[in-house]
């Protein structure tokens, strides 16, 4: 075998178990970096290579979108979406079986697109609608697990900060993947919401229907979710307009919130705390990609992505069945780390792989960040399912499984039917000439 | 650690706590203007659009002055998200330590970031330093490049400062893994970890978990 090939494979190996003893994925990543491009060039050159790394990456125009999607989801509650969401939610789907489950889903679809944060989606979503929900008779475990699955829904829906993280890491179009997460998210949504429906049908004592209110009052529910559609609005419009730059339509769908928030009491201290936690975050996203580009970049001297990709084309499975060997790994490795990590960590080896077995880049992607946020409720670790119990220890952890049990189910048929029909992903991109290779 | 030994707290103790909050404030200061320059990209951002769109005079060279600002954001909050346990990490196996063991896993966790930070610190001064002699600018603005290259060296020397302090509290806990944890991360169970993202998702009282309702009633 090729002596740097073999270098590359040691160094993969390094970092696993560097990671799994806990060092941090960017410190991990960047110091396999720098030892193997030190094995393969020399000090002078592969430290000299590594050093410029940081700054030469980490300063690129086409991540400056990133604290733009982070600071819209930092300011988003103070904006007032929660209850404006659920309200007119509850207003247009109360009346179907399971009307205020459903009325749930789409609430926290729409303040997780805006937040982008599943796991806060599912905390403010846990105080707002589950009281609704349980007073009205609803099922407990129902209740608790429409609000853990309605918070994954964040993700794909723009804005979406691991879109762009994805896009950027396999250079593909940042606009195109936007774009191409919208469809995708609502269909989850919709399949979420005819899940609730069918079980309550099958079992109305799970939710019954509430009485909608008259026409004219449920046009009223829709001007305070203006900002919701503001943002997606101005996410998409410019995208699929081509007039503004993902970071200039993040600049003013965060100028918008904020705006709207000022309006609704947002105080000094909490534009501050907002700035500080926006910075973490953005910090923390960045640390990740100047680290494994760094890894990435002895990874291309080693032509160790190259070899697996080829290594993977001549396995003796059909491409689909591989397919859904990689998703399963992504689902276990998922279920132990934080999303973006996995992602910018597995990329750089499985995505020459999964491009040479012939699948679309974009459908890739949207199914990768799916496969993401189902790992955010299954068990053992299921966060979301952790802060629903969190924020309501009155309902034990076990229940918030147990009702987390048929959205699972449904998230595996979801991704089922975007493989079986991908241009279900592919079609909006492809509408707009974007990534119509 | 079931039993901590707080009223033991020797004179390195206290210094070691004094370091590390010191330390914080300084860390809350840099990751406080990469927040403000987040905020002054937005402004910029939104400037761009509208002056380019209704009045057809964009900001001039608006992508170098962004590509400037980036570095602040990227690099400046590096250690203060250092210090709260920001940075990700898988935690599966490192839980199953316990006691000695754990602190020991942390210690080599703590040694293996201060070797490459020390490395690119040094790689990134040097970056810095050919820029600043050079004259290095950027294409459309011909704005000098090396204050953005100097923030890369001093974030990563905060870094190296934070993770000594990491080092010599992990180190004390090897000692003596029944003490107080000082001057380290914050740890977070999956249980904290909900909680974190509660309170610092801006949620406010409306997503306030029972636990921090029943600490605060306690408080009062």
């Amino acid at each position: 075998m090729d002596e740097n090939l073999l270098i590359g494979i040691y160094g993969s190996i390094g970092m696993l178990v560097m990671v799994l003893i806990g060092v941090r994925v960017f410190a991990a990543a960047a110091l396999t970096g720098l030892l193997g491009c030190v094995a393969i060039l020399g000090w002078d050159a592969g430290a000299g290579i590594v050093g410029t790394i940081p700054h030469s990456k980490a300063v690129n125009y086409a991540l400056s979108v990133l604290p733009m999607f982070v600071l819209i989801g930092f300011i988003a509650y103070h904006a007032g979406l929660t209850h404006a969401l659920f309200d007119a939610a509850k207003a247009w789907f109360g009346w179907v079986p399971g009307g205020l489950a459903v009325a749930t889903v789409f609430a926290t679809a729409g303040f997780a697109a805006v937040s982008g944060a599943s796991t806060a989606t599912a905390a403010v979503f846990t105080r707002v609608a589950i009281p609704h929900m349980l007073e009205n008779g609803y099922d407990r475990r129902l209740a608790a697990g429409v609000v853990a699955a309605g918070g994954t829904l964040a993700s794909l829906i723009p804005p979406s900060a691991i879109l762009v993280v994805y896009a950027l890491i396999v250079e593909q179009s940042v606009g195109a993947l936007l774009l191409a997460g919208f469809i995708p998210g609502v269909v989850s949504a919709i399949i979420y919401a005819m899940l609730i429906v069918g079980q309550c049908v099958l079992r109305p004592e799970l939710g019954r229907p509430i009485k909608s209110p008259p026409l004219v009052q449920r046009f009223k529910t829709l001007p305070p979710i203006t900002p919701v559609i503001a943002v997606v609005g101005i996410i998409f419009y410019s995208m699929y307009s081509g007039k503004a730059t993902p970071t200039e339509a993040g600049a003013l769908g965060a100028f918008v919130v904020f705006v709207i928030a000022l309006f609704r009491g947002m105080t000094v201290g909490n534009i501050m705390d907002a700035l500080l936690e926006t910075a973490k975050l953005t910090v923390m996203i960045f640390s990740l990609v100047w680290g494994v580009l760094i890894f990435v970049r002895f990874l291309g001297f080693a032509g160790l992505p190259q070899a697996f990709a080829e290594w993977i084309v001549a396995l003796p499975l059909p491409p689909l069945a591989i397919m859904v060997l990689i998703l399963l790994a992504y689902t276990i490795l998922g279920m132990f780390m934080d999303a973006i990590g996995m992602l910018l960590l597995t990329l750089p080896v499985v995505y020459p792989a999964v491009i040479a077995l012939g699948y679309h880049p974009i459908w890739f992607g949207i199914i990768v960040v799916k496969m993401c946020e189902v790992c955010l409720i299954t068990p053992p670790v299921g966060l979301n399912c952790y802060v629903v119990h969190a924020v309501r220890p009155d309902i034990p952890l076990g229940d918030v499984f147990r009702g987390i049990g048929p959205f699972f189910g449904a998230d595996v048929a979801t991704l089922a039917l975007f493989i079986a029909f991908p241009e279900i992903i592919l079609w909006l991109p492809r509408f707009e000439g974007m990534g119509a290779s | 650690m079931a039993i901590t030994e707080t009223s033991r707290l020797t004179s390195g103790d206290i210094l070691l706590s004094r370091i590390d909050e010191y330390l914080f404030k300084i860390e809350s200061l840099f990751n406080l203007i990469a927040g403000v320059v987040i905020f002054l990209t937005m402004c910029l951002g939104v400037i761009q659009v509208v002056g380019r769109s209704f009045f057809n005079q964009p900001v001039p060279a608006y992508v170098d002055i962004i590509e400037l600002m980036m570095a602040t954001f990227a690099f400046l909050g590096i250690s203060y998200c250092q210090k709260l346990g920001g940075h990700v990490r898988m935690e599966i196996v490192l839980k199953q330590f316990k006691g000695r063991a754990f602190w020991i896993a942390e210690v080599i966790g703590t040694l293996v970031m201060m070797w490459i930070i020390a490395i690119l610190m040094i790689y990134g001064y040097e970056h810095f330093l050919r820029a600043f002699e050079l004259g290095d600018s950027t294409i459309d603005g011909d704005y000098p490049l090396w204050p953005s290259k100097l923030v890369v060296p001093v974030a990563f020397g905060l870094l190296m400062c934070r993770l000594t302090v990491n080092l010599w509290g992990f180190v004390r806990l090897v000692i003596r893994p029944n003490a107080e944890p000082i001057g380290i991360p914050v740890l977070e169970t999956v249980d904290d970890q909900a909680e974190h993202e509660i309170r610092t998702s801006g949620l406010g009282d409306e997503a306030i978990t029972e636990r921090s309702l029943r600490q605060r009633q306690g408080a009062e």
